[in-house]
């Protein structure tokens, strides 16, 4: 990622270990690398593993259980409330996705031009990072539920007197609008990076030849960007298929089931002890992800080195 | 290979470990771990278990207060307390399910509970031959209502549906929220409106033990299912539903909580819990409760329970005779009466008299009588997302096909299960 981020266009790539050794490698390295390897193994592939297994079966995390071969699965894809998770995930993310880069973009491009309090006011919009999800998602709850309606009531606004996160069709807007609060200041930086490392000279040129402000942006700035958009959409649509925490904290997948996400459907499966049934919901999500990356791998490939 | 004999060898001098650990102890005596974690509780159960231990020498009793999921995970890992006292719900009634729970019938505690409460235990699941669990506290529940405002309004507690819309309408006419709602939060749109709606006309033992025998065809051609028998009462829910506060649906319980003690409506869909929160604020306010009326009929009138508190003794337990020493000193009239005085529960056993609560005065007839039953909501496993779906009905979505969506969520599970 670092070669993605801090290479400017046309440099050649370093020529690595010009030099090449084909000597055998020091088998102490590996020893260096095998805390990681068992805690990771540990970790994340072996419960993955477990899980997988248990999907095939009919447990419910206690007592006995036996092979059902592929039941929860014929059950999972006729169950419209999984289907709707997934759409709701899917959609809330694209559109997530799409908020959160053009406002970072545009917040960037502000933030490094010739500006006054240029360093205060990226502290100022990167503060919503440090603070954790489920605290932002309860005081925006607070805010849509009593404080939006009061201002909306005294102002006379009708669309506003009723809390928004109580309108079945429009909760989502209030979910994209928090996730995006929260989520703008890391592509922000990523963007504040990238602007910075365009060198001045290209802009100067394109001035020297009549450019105006919208054509240098138009035409020098995002083509020299569109590697760290590229990476800002990835990052970005890859946390929001996780989507948890906030619309816990606001919605709680509600109202009605309106917004419950894939990661909300598959705890609640844990929690109510339907484990193997939603271990075969999270094997599925885990295949469509991983599609998902490779689409974003091949559709991007070639372009994100610019 | 020489790995896994180290690790055996450890694990080996760690169980030894444990052993010499527990026998140091059996000398005088035996360790009982009693998982009990209602907060409101813990001071009394606090003193209940130093009195015992006081009080004799062969058992030493632990109160272990962590909470149910470290409980569910003491089960999976085969090391389950040796007596729980826990809220009965269908969390619980797994371990019943799958008879990881030890017989208590042959227990004194076990012969003086009301025997016609057992069909409520039965409900959530069965160990074919044993009684796996005992109740301790049973919780009634139905409408609370402010007997100021309704003796302003010279009304009288309604025994009929018609009686009930004529209070809600004379109250709304003169300028008086009838329900507080507080629709936000889905549990208690599922624990109040649904299921007093679907309980105070719907037999829910027999509807339930239909839609067993259904199993996975449970659907439109079915004689048992959602759609046929809750559009009915769920219909008369969202009429009234039509009689709460403008902001229901933004209001959350505990503004409901607090609005209600501050006379702004005059009917309240919430359980004996609600009472100790409203009188945070207003401690004198003259409440009383009612069953929902349903139907026209008086006699249909019924009141909410649920066990809030059941005794098991897990089958994995290796303290089984000193368990049920600590569970028979549970049941003692001295212990588990004022228990229940104390938290506005109904005491399980024959002979015990009510709470002396005034507030819950209006349903102890209907509890001692057994017109009892116990909310759907909580009888659907929670798979289903059936709070989500009774929020939806009171934030107007169709009753008809919220119905059909959970006979079809219902055949699923039962295709899977």
């Amino acid at each position: 990622m670092s070669t993605l981020t801090t290479t400017p266009k046309g440099a050649a790539r370093p020529k690595r270990g010009a030099p090449h050794h084909t000597r055998r490698v020091e088998p102490v390295y590996y020893l260096f690398l095998l805390p990681s390897l068992v805690l990771f193994t540990l970790a994340i592939p072996v419960p993955a593993i477990i899980g997988i297994f248990f999907s095939f079966t009919n447990s419910i995390g206690i007592g006995d259980w036996e092979l059902v071969g592929l039941v929860n699965y014929v059950a999972a894809f006729s169950d419209p409330a999984i289907w709707q998770s997934y759409l709701f995930t899917f959609g809330f993310s694209l559109v997530t996705v799409l908020v959160v880069n053009v406002a970072a973009f545009l917040l960037a491009v502000g933030l490094t031009s010739r500006i006054r309090l240029k360093v205060s006011l990226r502290a100022v919009f990167v503060i919503p990072m440090v603070v954790s999800g489920i605290i932002i998602a309860y005081v925006f709850n607070f805010l849509f539920s009593n404080s939006l309606p009061a201002a909306g009531t005294s102002l006379g606004i009708p669309f506003l007197s009723t809390s928004l996160l109580a309108n079945p069709d429009l909760a989502w807007v209030a979910i994209v609008a928090v996730t995006a609060w929260q989520a703008v200041p890391g592509a922000l930086l990523i963007y504040i990076a990238g602007l910075l490392a365009i060198p001045g000279d290209v802009y100067e040129a394109a001035e020297i030849d009549g450019a105006s402000r919208a054509q240098r942006l138009t035409r020098i700035t995002l083509p020299l960007m569109a590697g760290y958009v590229v990476i800002n959409v990835i990052l970005g649509f890859k946390n929001f298929l996780n989507a948890y925490d906030i619309i816990v904290g606001l919605t709680n997948g509600g109202p009605g089931t309106s917004t419950r996400s894939v990661a909300m459907t598959i705890i609640t499966g844990f929690n109510s002890g339907d484990y193997a049934y939603q271990m075969a919901n999270a094997t599925i999500f885990f295949v469509v992800a991983v599609l998902i990356a490779f689409l974003q791998l091949s559709v991007t490939r070639g372009r994100n080195t610019l | 290979m020489r790995a896994r004999a180290t690790a055996g060898a450890l694990g080996v001098a760690l169980l030894a470990g444990l052993l010499t650990a527990c026998g140091a102890g059996d000398g005088e005596a035996e360790t009982v771990r009693f998982t009990f974690s209602k907060r409101e509780a813990i001071p009394y159960m606090t003193k209940v278990v130093d009195d015992y231990n006081a009080s004799q020498d062969d058992v030493r009793v632990e109160l272990d207060t962590s909470g149910v999921d470290v409980v569910s995970a003491s089960f999976v890992r085969g090391n389950p307390p040796d007596l729980m006292l826990a809220n009965y719900n269908n969390e619980v009634a797994r371990f019943v399910d799958r008879c990881t729970l030890s017989d208590l019938g042959d227990t004194r505690a076990a012969s003086a509970i009301r025997t016609d409460l057992q069909p409520l235990m039965d409900q959530y699941g069965r160990c074919e031959g044993r009684t796996s669990a005992l109740p301790y506290s049973v919780m009634a529940a139905s409408v609370i209502y402010n007997k100021t405002i309704f003796a302003e309004h010279d009304l009288e507690v309604p025994r009929t549906w018609s009686e009930l819309i004529k209070v809600a309408d004379t109250l709304a006419d003169e300028g008086v929220t009838p329900f507080y709602g507080t629709f936000k939060d889905d549990w208690t749109v599922a624990q109040g409106w649904f299921d007093y709606a679907v309980g105070g006309q719907v037999d829910t033992i027999d509807f339930f033990d239909r839609l067993a025998a259904e199993g996975s065809d449970v659907g439109p051609r079915s004689a048992a299912s959602f759609e046929k028998d809750y559009t009915r009462p769920l219909e008369q829910m969202t009429q009234l539903a039509g009689y709460v506060n403008d902001d229901a649906p933004s209001r959350a319980y505990g503004d409901g909580n607090l609005a209600f003690a501050q006379g702004e409506a005059a009917m309240y869909l919430q359980g004996p819990w609600a009472f100790s929160e409203i009188a945070k604020t207003a401690p004198d306010l003259d409440l009383g409760t009612f069953p929902l009326p349903m139907t026209d009929d008086p006699a249909d009138l019924k009141v909410r329970v649920n066990v809030d508190l059941a005794a098991i003794i897990p089958e994995g337990s290796q303290h089984q005779e000193a368990a049920r020493d600590f569970l028979e000193h549970l049941y003692r009239p001295e212990v588990i009466e004022p228990y229940n005085e104390s938290q506005l529960g109904y005491t399980p056993t024959t002979d015990a008299p009510p709470p002396s609560d005034p507030r819950l005065a209006g349903m102890t007839d209907y509890y001692d009588t057994g017109k009892v039953y116990q909310g759907a909501s909580v009888l659907v496993p929670k798979t289903i997302p059936l709070t989500s779906y009774a929020q939806g009905i009171a934030f107007g979505e169709d009753v008809g096909t919220t119905m059909r969506t959970l006979d079809e969520d219902w055949a699923r599970l039962a295709m899977r299960q």
